[in-house]
């Protein structure tokens, strides 16, 4: 059974006809599929239906423990947008959880952006981000019923994308209780900074970055 | 499992969210702004988190709205004024305008799912803000304490939990946290509920929502996370509600700016203050209505203000000398 309505997969694939350069997607499952592991994994295969542009590989978190490692993947299920094609880049942009609801919006945003190869990040934010010294690790905690969560995921996305030092994260809450509970969510989006800066809601662009610069100058 | 992917309004494209004119708040300053602004040709949307969320909308009968003898119920005075801006080729949506970005240009509004720009934002959200928190509300934040059941009704899978408020939102996230808490303790401060008909039913009826109407909450109690709140019938004792979430959808009389995140200067009590063309110190960005300071709180007033800066955006937007009025 399909997990996405004709309509949108026609939308979809329409939109996608103006992906310029390869996208590759990164499941990461395992033998006895986790709760959600196989929705997702059927959730990439069906959006890299859409196009041409967009390539899909799956792995076993524990079979291939190597790629997971390289990948930095801890926690299943996990989805990885990318550079595709004879130039692989991997932008440090993770979905942890399945990425349905509200946050399947983000997922076909990244693939867009990812194709573009431009964050859409303002000049002012890049200027602010290519002065980094030491690596940042967002985790937006989200529920896929939140309406608010895609803004502040994508934007996590985005920075990652425009530094090599960035990480960003979507952590979906339910999957991963100890985590929300490590990190007292209750409320989301919530996003952590580097295990210290915590922002309720989805903030704008500049906000984010004043909160990313307390994060790095507390580490240092 | 329940609207796995694409059922919560995957957007699509967003080329047609650009605008010149933005206004958030459809009530009776908002709703006049569009009429002018549209009749300008301006691309103008308006952006309206209910209809009965607002002073006028939450009025029963109006009798002294110049033209309009009454006594009017104050929402159909405001859908009439809707009507009248959509006529004219205005966009109306009804959304909860979250955050916005008065920096960037064109200048962005975020409601919802979705980003809009414009070129000129016009700010007419009133004044029916929350005066204070209650006891244990802030504390309690992101522990118990949310403003948004559709983001964070997953967490109460099975708890009982309180919705405070008595507005179309209130009944609106009461009835979605239905498909995840145990008992919902609907909690009213007025005797009577303050919105649809078909909204007041659905939740009267649900087996899972226990009315408490002319309800006060007195505290939001908990150790480290909610466990409790307490409430003050109208008549009777004092009660203590075991819940393990509180969903505030309170409202007051301060001048609602939250979603500014600080971008625009507030005097004392939130109000915002500006100039005679109604712009605040941001260029293109103007207030309008209860917002403001100092400011006579009637719906006709309200309207006016909203022309004077319909005619003030279109003047920013053409960069135009002077006002230009509407003669046609």
């Amino acid at each position: 059974m399909s997990l996405l309505r004709d309509e949108d997969r026609r939308q979809i694939r329409k939109e996608f006809e103006a992906l310029t350069a390869p996208v590759k997607l990164i499941v990461f499952t395992q033998e006895h599929e986790c709760q959600y592991c196989a929705e997702t994994r059927q959730i990439a295969e069906e959006v890299t239906a859409l196009s041409d542009r967009i390539e899909l590989e799956v792995y076993d978190l524990l079979a291939d423990e190597e790629k997971a490692a390289a990948y930095g993947i801890d926690k299943l299920p996990a989805l990885i947008v990318m550079r595709g094609g004879d130039e692989p880049r991997d932008y440090g942009i993770r979905f942890f959880g399945i990425p349905s609801g509200y946050e399947f919006g983000t997922l076909i945003e990244d693939i867009r952006m990812v194709s573009s190869g431009d964050s859409g990040l303002s000049e002012a934010t890049r200027r602010q981000v290519a002065e980094l010294q030491s690596p940042v690790h967002f985790q937006v905690f989200v529920t896929p019923t939140c309406p608010y969560c895609p803004r502040a995921v994508l934007l996590a996305h985005q920075l990652a994308m425009e530094s090599e030092l960035i990480r960003g994260d979507m952590v979906e809450a339910i999957e991963f209780p100890h985590l929300s509970m490590k990190y007292q969510v209750q409320g989301v989006p919530r996003t952590v900074i580097n295990e210290t800066v915590h922002l309720e809601g989805a903030m704008p662009e500049a906000m984010v970055m004043a909160r990313l610069q307390e994060a790095v100058q507390a580490a240092a | 499992m329940e609207g796995l992917v694409s059922g919560f309004g995957y957007a699509g494209s967003q080329s047609d969210n650009n605008y010149d004119v933005i206004i958030i708040g459809g009530g009776p300053a908002g709703a006049s702004a569009a009429i002018y602004t549209a009749r300008a040709d301006l691309r103008t949307l308006v952006i309206d988190k209910g209809l009965t969320a607002g002073a006028l909308g939450l009025t029963a009968k109006i009798s002294n709205y110049p033209g309009v003898p009454g006594p009017i119920n104050g929402a159909e005075l405001i859908e009439t004024m809707r009507a009248q801006a959509e006529s004219f080729g205005a966009t109306f949506i009804t959304d909860k305008v979250v955050g916005v970005d008065l920096t960037s240009e064109p200048k962005m509004v975020m409601a919802g799912t979705n980003s809009y720009t414009a070129q000129a934002v016009i700010l007419a959200t009133g004044s029916m803000g929350r005066t204070g928190a209650i006891p244990g509300e802030v504390e309690f934040l992101g522990r118990g304490v949310s403003y948004c059941a559709t983001c964070d009704g997953a967490f109460f899978r099975q708890q009982d939990v309180a919705v405070v408020g008595n507005n179309d939102e209130a009944l609106e996230e009461a009835l979605f946290l239905t498909k995840f808490a145990g008992k919902i303790h609907l909690i009213s401060p007025t005797p009577e509920l303050k919105a649809r008909d078909h909204l007041v039913a659905e939740v009267a009826e649900h087996p899972k929502i226990e009315l408490r109407l002319g309800t006060r909450l007195k505290q939001i109690c908990g150790n480290g996370a909610v466990d409790s709140v307490r409430v003050q019938p109208r008549r009777g004792e004092e009660e203590t509600l075991p819940v393990r979430g509180a969903f505030v959808y309170l409202q007051g009389g301060l001048p609602i700016t939250d979603y500014l995140m600080g971008q625009v200067e507030t005097a004392r009590e939130g109000c915002l203050v500006v100039d005679r063309e109604m712009q605040t110190r941001i260029p293109g960005v103007f207030a309008v209505g209860d917002l403001l300071c100092d400011h006579i709180k009637q719906a006709v007033i309200a309207a006016a203000d909203g022309v004077v800066a319909a005619i003030a955006a279109d003047k920013y937007i053409n960069q135009r000398q002077s006002l230009r009025t509407d003669w046609k």
